[in-house]
């Protein structure tokens, strides 16, 4: 229970004061970061070929690009998430006068970003089960793909299944800012209160507009 | 005049003062009337021919035998071989078989009488027509155009034109491809220059041709004249005609869902009315079929159906079920387009809330509660 990514997921605070005795190393949260890549791209997959379905007839080959492109910026975005969230949480922690190296700060995030793996294979169901049964029907004009789309948008956002997942995703991130606080505790030589104040600031305004978006307010 | 001319009248002269006092009670033997039944023969026809004769003198005369012959109209019965005397005053008839071998006419076949005791013969030509005219007949009514499985109102009008009365007359329709009520229309009797109409209920499956026999007796003759009534079917002028407008197609979650307007443009009611998608669509709830019920001309119904469509279907037809006042069938179809639409239809999942995922989300918050909490706890 105590070791490995149990160790990370269950007892946080354990596994990170035991990390500070060894140099930081970003080889295994970069392998958690893949992971979450990797997962990505399913979705990304089936949104590009939702994509491609709305093109007329003389445009799908640019299909293939598309699929390309969109499994690209699914895999960079486990990378890109870790090191925003790194990032962020070394700015913020900077007010709290947190001590400690970035490259610390980066591992430890990425060590948080655990529970997204198992958020993102459930995601991942939850996606292909919304996008699975979407009918495209044949377009041959701008003006049709802009108002599939804005339909589309529509439902992905009002959609109970897609509500779900979306509640489902902001558990998960709560769980990873759990993990985090530990982290930055550790990292950056922080109280628990200020790095719960580090962790919970931008990830708390990030579920607010995530809430705010399903709500239909923006 | 020349000498032989009036050796032989002077001859003929002689003969006739000869034999005058011998033959004085044959004179008064007289045909009194002929009649024939039918008064008018076709050709081929057989009829009785009545000749009477009457004894106007005061003696009784002696007839051998009585007899027919001509040609064109011939005997088909036996003479009468022995008549017997005729008293004075008395009268008798003969009666003839006879039969119109001949073409159109009048004949004069010869009624002999012949006399006992060398008093000589009598001859009389009796007048028969013959006319070969048959009756008409004519369509005086019926729809504009026929549809299979409608009913049609037919109406047959018989003439006779002949210058005799025809018995028995009816109409009888024939041939395959319909039902007809009635099966058969009797009319009877019709005098010359009359008329008699029948009026069926002609109900066609195909395209057909239909016979209305007129049948009928000349005499103990019968007779037959055919009227062809060309069956094809074509559209009805007046019939009722359902009109799709005003649609609009709606995207849903689950399929389309298209309202619109039905009218009647028309000049006959549409009843039984029904708006149902048609392949390749699909109809689902909750409006599979729309049941507008009757629409009398001019009158318009709104309609809504649900539907669900493959990915690739850029239209699909609604179709129009109506009856007519027979209850015939029709449809009537209109194209929709989809793919001017802005459609983003799910599937429809067999249950509209996600219960699955939403117990799997309660799960995972309960275990990432309980994760969270013990990692607060070992702390």
């Amino acid at each position: 229970m105590d070791t490995g990514f149990l160790r990370v997921l269950l007892n946080p605070g354990r596994f990170f004061e035991a990390r500070m005795q060894d140099e930081p190393s970003l080889k295994i949260p970069a392998l958690i970061a893949l992971a979450i890549g990797l997962i990505g791209v399913v979705p990304a997959v089936l949104m590009a070929n939702i994509t491609t379905a709305m093109l007329p007839a003389e445009m799908q080959g640019l299909g293939v690009l598309i699929t390309i492109f969109s499994a690209a910026v699914a895999f960079i975005g486990g990378f890109l998430a870790w090191i925003i969230y790194g990032f962020v949480f070394y700015l913020v922690s900077m007010f709290f006068k947190g001590e400690g190296d970035l490259k610390r700060t980066v591992e430890f995030t990425g060590y948080g970003l655990l529970p997204q793996v198992f958020g993102g294979i459930i995601g991942t169901y939850f996606s292909y089960q919304l996008l699975s049964g979407l009918n495209v029907p044949p377009m041959t004009s701008p003006e049709q793909i802009a108002e599939f789309s804005e339909s589309l948008v529509n439902i992905l956002t009002t959609d109970p299944l897609a509500q779900i997942a979306g509640l489902a995703s902001i558990l998960f991130l709560i769980w990873s800012a759990n993990i985090w606080v530990f982290g930055m505790k550790y990292a950056r030589n922080l109280s628990t209160r200020d790095a719960a104040l580090t962790v919970g600031i931008p990830v708390g305004l990030y579920i607010l507009y995530t809430f705010i978006t399903f709500a239909g307010w923006l | 005049m020349k000498p032989l001319y009036l050796a032989i009248i002077t001859l003929l002269c002689a003969v006739t003062a000869l034999a005058a006092p011998a033959s004085a009670a044959a004179a008064d033997i007289a045909v009194v009337s002929s009649s024939l039944d039918p008064p008018v023969l076709m050709k081929g026809d057989t009829g009785t021919l009545t000749v009477a004769i009457q004894n106007t003198g005061a003696e009784t005369v002696a007839v051998r035998s009585a007899r027919l012959y001509g040609s064109g109209v011939v005997p088909l019965s036996e003479p009468y071989p022995s008549v017997g005397e005729v008293g004075a005053g008395n009268s008798k008839t003969f009666t003839f078989t006879v039969r119109a071998d001949g073409g159109e006419g009048t004949f004069y076949p010869v009624f002999v009488l012949d006399f006992r005791d060398g008093a000589g013969s009598l001859r009389y030509p009796v007048p028969v027509q013959v006319e070969n005219t048959p009756l008409s007949a004519s369509v005086v009514a019926k729809p504009d155009a026929f549809a299979a499985g409608r009913t049609a109102e037919i109406t047959v009008r018989v003439g006779n034109p002949r210058p005799n009365a025809a018995s028995g007359v009816q109409v009888i329709p024939q041939g395959t491809g319909f039902t007809a009520t009635p099966t058969g229309g009797f009319i009877g009797g019709l005098e010359p220059d009359g008329s008699g109409t029948v009026v069926f209920n002609l109900t066609p499956a195909a395209e057909t041709d239909v016979t209305f026999r007129v049948v009928w007796r000349n005499g103990i003759n019968t007779h037959t004249t055919d009227l062809v009534l060309p069956v094809a079917f074509g559209e009805d002028k007046r019939q009722a005609d359902p009109v799709i407008t005003n649609v609009e197609v709606t995207p849903e979650p689950g399929g389309y869902r298209v309202v619109g307007d039905v009218m009647n443009a028309g000049l006959e009611s549409a009843r039984s009315v029904l708006v149902t998608p048609g392949a390749p669509a699909t109809p689902v709830d909750p409006f599979r079929v729309y049941v507008v019920g009757t629409l009398d001309p001019d009158d318009i119904s709104t309609f809504e159906v649900t539907f669900e469509a493959d990915a690739g279907v850029e239209e699909v037809p609604l179709v129009v079920e109506y009856r007519d006042d027979d209850g015939n069938r029709y449809t009537a179809t209109r194209m929709v387009g989809l793919g001017g639409t802005t459609a983003a239809p799910l599937n429809e999942r067999e249950d509209e809330f996600p219960v699955i995922g939403l117990v799997v989300v309660v799960l995972v918050a309960l275990g990432i509660a309980g994760a969270i909490y013990y990692s607060w706890k070992r702390t």
